[in-house]
């Protein structure tokens, strides 16, 4: 006879397992050491139930929400003999060959939480570190051809034995990093994050008992997958296939085949894995289509264990998705919204009045440093950039926003960039290039001018969608183009989207170019008033507006 | 000999009078939103009053957030730096509802025609790197006056380290254009940030013609009407300040409401010897929590309009109290969702038509309706006997609900309220335990129509010892604003480095710069310098870290040998903070100087002894169901006829005409010389929680 639960109760714990990932996340944020972690938020936090399931997430971003609970499996794989994990120990892994998902910057720590003598869950989080050693500062460079010149691995190792701290692993860490002080920053508020959320889990536990706490995060996942499985039901039935060439010439295939009960990704027929960090790990391949689910399913933030049991992902051991060890993969997270990007054209293409245009879907992971020309000290800059998304349905796309892979993230503004690097930001705003053109338009590509003020700075970009532009939608035009312009002091130019330890002297700029998203719908279509308002508020110039939208014909 | 606060609200403007001898009296009328000012002269006139008695009179408006959040303000322009057209479009590029593909940036409050460049370049250390050109404004000004534009904000990038350019540019436009309105951000804020910088003086702008006739005209009905006393208007950061400042920006009225409302929760902390204090205001619609530390209001400058967990918002850079704002209030409605999950709120029923036990037309049960369902509130003696309560009405709303989860209504009822509950606890934890503080260190000080209601419960939730309801609790906010005084804040970010030998010659000058400024601001309005004090605080991070921890500093000159006791200081509340601490250089990045003027204004009194006997107040016995402590013969007691120095256990409800408190089973209340109702959530001496 099945044990009655009060059906309140079982919401109250968890709501409550979710509000103590914010509160891991709010204590991540609050005391990490690095710009990236608690400005740009490439960071996030989690719970999982004792099996590794997630079962909360804190805001961060969406490609960070399917990492953890791989970790914890991976450990609970690797941990497996009695007394392996006991409380207050803390795990720590960065490789993405062992549960570390995405590339040796990403740091994941974790912690058991026992009650009454029993495993009950784990809470773990993720955040990228300036640097974790290898062949360039920050570790990601696009030469590398083994994941060893990416850094230090930390293959899931433990960290903190029943709360005290193993000084022979804490030592090796900072030995490996060329800014320890940011690592030691960095890593207690790591620390600190699994210990709240360890703390929070254990009241709940012991407030409610441990029976109908297990049995709530239990049920939690049975409700992530209704939630989906009652929205894939909505979605067309069928097999939808592409093809897609890639700025290198390589061409990408994606097969997805949507049931009433199942969302099958086939990415096995793609490119061998790259020589170079341009592959991504199994792990990481399934959270891009993780996160396409999410987008075409329930966009809304409750993602658990649950969400993603009918996501099936067919991958080819040797190849970019799944590369053999020890492939380098310092850039994965362009493979990853790369992946992505692919697997929503695929359904766009086949449900264009459902679906948006595609946008300037890159990171354009942008990374430079040198020395501040005021302090003397050295100062590494790494972003991901700012970009347009295409039109929809519904609407014009929107201007200047973070990828799919991002989310509540932020730019680092002028202000504070100038004072904390050192450089000059002579520009931050919309351009004018061609692009995105449609019924709806494609949101508005970005311009940043960096201007470097003392010599031998470096910059490292591995950008997409450079040459192969954003794809339109229903007749729209594509997108422009992501890349960079490096104005040189003396008066000349180079155009780069990859390119890595470029050498940078004072004056010189960095011009970052943003696509402008595709547009969606045929342009000579568009209500002439709107183009006449875009035309004077400067979204489109008198040029574009007579190319692409006939506004001197149509007005005749 | 009448002190008078008057706070206007969606529905109602509010009154408070205190009577030279004491005494206090309210009265309320209807908001008017054609002329706000009407409201408040109909609520003096209903009250009996004559602004010729007025000795103080405090005003609190929701007048500049409505305009903002109804888009009532008017045609705003932009004037910024070469190259930054787009900064308040782009905003901070982040997209919080992030698996969302179309999520819907915030649109911006300048067109982008509106938003117009001039040359010119300040650099980071306040240095002008390039030279000001204003010869293009005339044309761009041209073109504003064409579009019907009324206000202008000014932004310039890097003008927080030096706003000549921002204040030459500000002077043109007054010179070519006397009559429109016009606002620099340096007038509002020094900090860094470019985006935010301009969205506050794009949204200051934006209020600015409608505050000015509204101040304008409210003060001179005043002035008709005999009043001879200074007006001061409530502000965001729990002071008041003179009208004067009040037109100049607007912006600072932002949250007036919520303000008097902590600030009431401090000032009565100190009264009563609590210097820790969460206050938790919750009404019909939303429940609010802010924290006291110290006996100090904490307070933000990140403040964000219309900001929710799926959207970004719209940030103001101004000093505001640092608020968690959550949909639960007594109107919240509880429903099912597609997964037959119960969900309480964020959609209320408002004041109509309000919840099901009204009976005007409520079909939905609501937090209130479940309260009464349990007997936590007395049907027969609901809004103080006021409404006979639909509790046919309610009983059908809760039984639609139980039979779609399978569960009794009480079930239901039950649910409702631990669901609201749990929420308000999830908001009070995002105020203390995500800002770094343990609950369990804190009183409560619980009002508003529904403070009485959970407090308890989510005191008990959180480890919380004591829960203080107070006196007057259903008009808190205003009796705040009488105990406020003028206040204002100067925030400056300029970064220095704590070790250099220069750092506290430079620490003493700017302090010492911005409290001139600060006395010539006062003087310039007649208030004397022997009636200004300072609070001087430092924003300090370990070098290169971004978010900085808030520290006191001392008055007076800052010497090197004072340099070690202060970083001693931050390394100390640093810790508290974030549980640890680094061997690594600090710096200061924001100084921040709080000025205050006393005014003359209320001193709260004890409340006069006497004979009365507890006996005397108990109106009987009832079933009152305690949620998770079960139901239980609960004493009622007349609030009106409990006075200082009874005390009584749990489990217990005390009835008043504007409140209800709920006192569950082990603990007990105590009416302290104030009146207010001091609750121990667990018998003395029986838990080291």
């Amino acid at each position: 006879m099945p044990k009655h639960y009060d059906p309140i109760t079982i919401e109250i714990i968890q709501n409550s397992v979710q509000a103590a990932a914010d509160e891991m996340f709010a204590a991540l944020r609050r005391t990490a050491m690095s710009a990236i972690i608690y400005e740009v938020l490439d960071m996030g936090t989690g719970i999982t139930d004792r099996n590794g399931e997630i079962a909360g997430s804190g805001a961060g971003i969406p490609a960070f929400v399917g990492v953890l609970d791989k970790t914890v499996k991976r450990i609970l794989a690797k941990f497996d003999q009695p007394g392996d994990i006991e409380p207050g120990d803390v795990f720590i892994t960065n490789d993405p060959y062992n549960g570390g998902v995405t590339h040796l910057n990403d740091m994941v720590l974790t912690m058991p939480v026992f009650a009454d003598g029993q495993l009950i869950a784990w809470t773990a989080n993720i955040a990228h570190w300036n640097d974790v050693g290898g062949m360039v500062p920050g570790s990601m460079s696009t030469e590398a051809t083994e994941i060893f010149q990416e850094g230090m691995i930390y293959p899931g190792v433990k960290l903190i034995s029943r709360g005290e701290p193993i000084r022979s692993v804490f030592d090796i860490l900072t030995a490996n990093c060329r800014m320890p002080d940011y690592l030691i920053g960095d890593l207690w508020a790591g620390i600190a994050s699994v210990r709240v959320g360890e703390r929070r889990i254990l009241e709940i536990a012991n407030k409610y008992g441990v029976d109908v706490f297990l049995h709530a995060l239990d049920e939690y996942m049975d409700y992530g997958e209704q939630v989906i499985l009652n929205a894939l039901k909505k979605l067309p039935n069928g097999v939808y296939s592409l093809e897609e060439a890639q700025d290198d010439g390589q061409i990408w295939k994606v097969t997805v085949e949507i049931t009433d009960n199942e969302f099958i990704v086939d990415l096995r027929d793609n490119p061998d894995q790259n020589p170079g960090p341009f592959n991504m790990s199994a792990d990481d391949a399934i959270i891009a289509c993780q996160i396409a689910l999410k987008n075409v399913t329930v966009p809304d933030r409750i993602a658990n264990g649950g969400t993603f049991r009918p996501l099936k992902v067919k991958l080819r051991h040797g190849s970019i998705f799944n590369p053999k060890y020890p492939a380098a993969m310092g850039i994965y997270y362009e493979l990853s919204i790369r992946l992505h990007d692919l697997i929503i054209r695929c359904l766009a293409e086949n449900m264009p009045d459902q679906l948006p245009a595609g946008g300037f879907a890159s990171i354009c992971g942008t990374l430079f440093g040198g020395i501040h020309p005021d302090t003397g000290r050295p100062y590494a800059v790494i972003e991901p950039e700012l970009g347009g998304w295409g039109g929809s349905p519904r609407g014009d796309g929107m201007p200047g926003q973070f990828s799919a892979f991002h989310g509540e993230t932020y730019n680092c503004p002028a202000e504070v960039a100038e004072a904390r690097y050192g450089v000059t930001v002579d520009y931050l705003s919309f351009h004018d290039e061609d692009g995105g053109a449609g019924l709806h338009r494609g949101g508005k590509g970005v311009r940043i001018d960096y201007r470097i003020r003392s010599d031998n700075a470096w910059l490292t970009v591995a950008y997409t969608r450079d040459k192969v532009p954003p794809w339109p939608l229903k007749g729209g035009q594509p997108g422009s183009s992501n890349h960079v312009i490096i104005r040189r002091a003396d008066g000349t130019q180079e155009r780069h989207a990859v390119v890595s330890g470029l050498t940078l002297n004072k004056d010189d700029v960095i011009q970052i170019m943003t696509a402008t998203g595709a547009g969606w719908g045929d342009p000579m279509e568009r209500d002439l008033e709107l183009v006449k308002e875009d035309l004077k508020n400067g979204y489109i110039t008198l040029e574009q507006a007579n190319k692409y939208y006939g506004l001197d014909k149509r007005s005749a | 000999m009448i002190r008078v606060a008057t706070d206007i609200g969606g529905t109602f403007t509010d009154l408070v009078c205190v009577h030279a001898d004491g005494t206090v009296s309210t009265a309320k009328s209807h908001t008017t939103p054609q002329q706000f000012e009407q409201g408040v002269m109909d609520v003096i006139k209903g009250a009996g009053l004559t602004p010729s008695e007025f000795i103080s009179f405090v005003h609190g408006t929701t007048i500049v957030i409505n305009a903002i959040t109804e888009r009532k303000g008017s045609k705003t322009a932009l004037i910024t730096s070469e190259g930054f057209r787009d900064v308040l479009e782009i905003g901070r590029g982040n997209r919080p509802d992030y698996f969302n593909l179309e999520y819907q940036k915030p649109k911006p409050f300048v067109t982008r025609f509106l938003r117009r460049e001039v040359p010119g370049r300040i650099n980071y250390k306040g240095e002008e790197t390039k030279a000001l050109d204003l010869s293009d404004l005339p044309a761009i000004l041209d073109d504003f006056r064409a579009e019907g534009v009324e206000a202008i904000a000014v932004c310039l990038i890097n003008s927080y380290a030096n706003s000549a350019h921002e204040e030459a540019t500000v002077q043109r436009i007054r010179e070519l254009w006397p009559e429109v309105a016009v606002v620099g951000s340096y007038q509002i804020t020094r900090e860094w940030r470019e985006y935010e910088r301009t969205s506050t003086a794009v949204l200051s702008a934006y209020v600015q013609p409608i505050a000015h006739r509204y101040l304008d005209n409210l003060t001179g009905r005043l002035r008709e009407e005999g009043m001879t006393c200074t007006p001061y208007i409530m502000q965001s950061n729990c002071g008041v300040d003179t009208v004067h400042n009040a037109r100049q920006i607007p912006i600072t009225m932002i949250e007036s409401g919520p303000a008097s409302g902590v600030w009431g929760a401090a000032i009565l902390g100190r009264l009563i010897g609590e210097s820790e204090v969460i206050a938790l205001d919750i009404g019909g619609t939303t429940a609010k929590c802010g924290l006291i530390t110290g006996g100090e209001v904490t307070l933000n400058t990140n403040y964000m309009v219309e900001q929710t967990e799926v959207f970004a918002g719209y940030p103001v850079m101004v000093p505001v109290v640092d608020l968690v704002e959550i949909g639960q209030g007594g109107g919240s409605i509880a429903w099912i969702d597609e997964f037959n999950r119960l969900h309480v709120g964020p959609q209320s029923a408002g004041a109509d038509p309000g919840p099901v036990s009204y009976g005007i037309g409520g079909t939905e049960a609501t937090t209130t309706d479940a309260n009464l369902a349990l007997g936590r509130i007395n049907p027969n003696y609901f809004c103080g006997g006021t409404i006979v309560a639909d509790m046919d009405g309610v009983n059908k709303a809760l039984d639609k609900l139980a039979r779609q989860l399978h569960i009794s209504r009480q079930e239901t009822a039950r649910g409702i309220i631990r669901l609201a509950n749990n929420n308000m606890v999830n908001a009070i934890k995002l105020i203390s335990v995500n800002r770094g503080h343990d609950p369990r260190d804190f009183t409560l000080i619980a009002f508003g129509g529904g403070g009485g209601m959970h407090a308890c419960t989510l005191a008990k939730e959180l480890g919380i010892k004591k829960v203080v309801i107070p006196h007057l609790s259903g008009v808190f906010s205003a009796w705040g604003m009488l105990l406020s005084d003028l206040r204002r804040d100067y925030l400056q970010t300029q970064i220095v480095e704590f070790n250099s030998p220069e750092a506290a010659q430079q620490m003493s000058d700017v302090f010492a710069a911005l409290e001139e400024q600060a006395y010539a601001e006062f003087e310039a309005e007649g208030i004397d310098r022997s009636r200004v004090s300072f609070m001087r605080y430092g924003r300090f991070r370990y070098q290169n870290q971004e978010h900085s921890t808030e520290i006191d500093l001392p008055n007076g000159p800052i010497t090197p040998d004072m340099m070690d006791a202060i970083s001693e200081h931050f390394h100390v509340n640093y810790e508290r903070e974030y549980t640890y601490r680094l061997d690594a250089p600090i710096e200061l990045v924001t100084y921040h100087l709080i000025a205050i003027a006393e005014v003359d204004k209320l001193k709260p009194q004890p409340l006069p002894p006497t004979n009365a006997r507890l006996e005397d107040a108990i109106k009987g016995q009832r079933q009152v169901d305690f949620l998770e402590e079960g139901v239980h013969d609960a004493t009622i007691y007349d609030g009106a006829a409990l006075y200082p120095g009874m005390q009584f256990e749990g489990p217990a409800v005390v009835e008043e005409a504007e409140t209800t408190i709920v006192i569950p089973p082990a603990m007990s209340c105590e009416i302290d010389e104030y009146g207010n109702y001091q609750i121990l959530t667990a018998p003395q001496g029986g838990s080291n929680a």
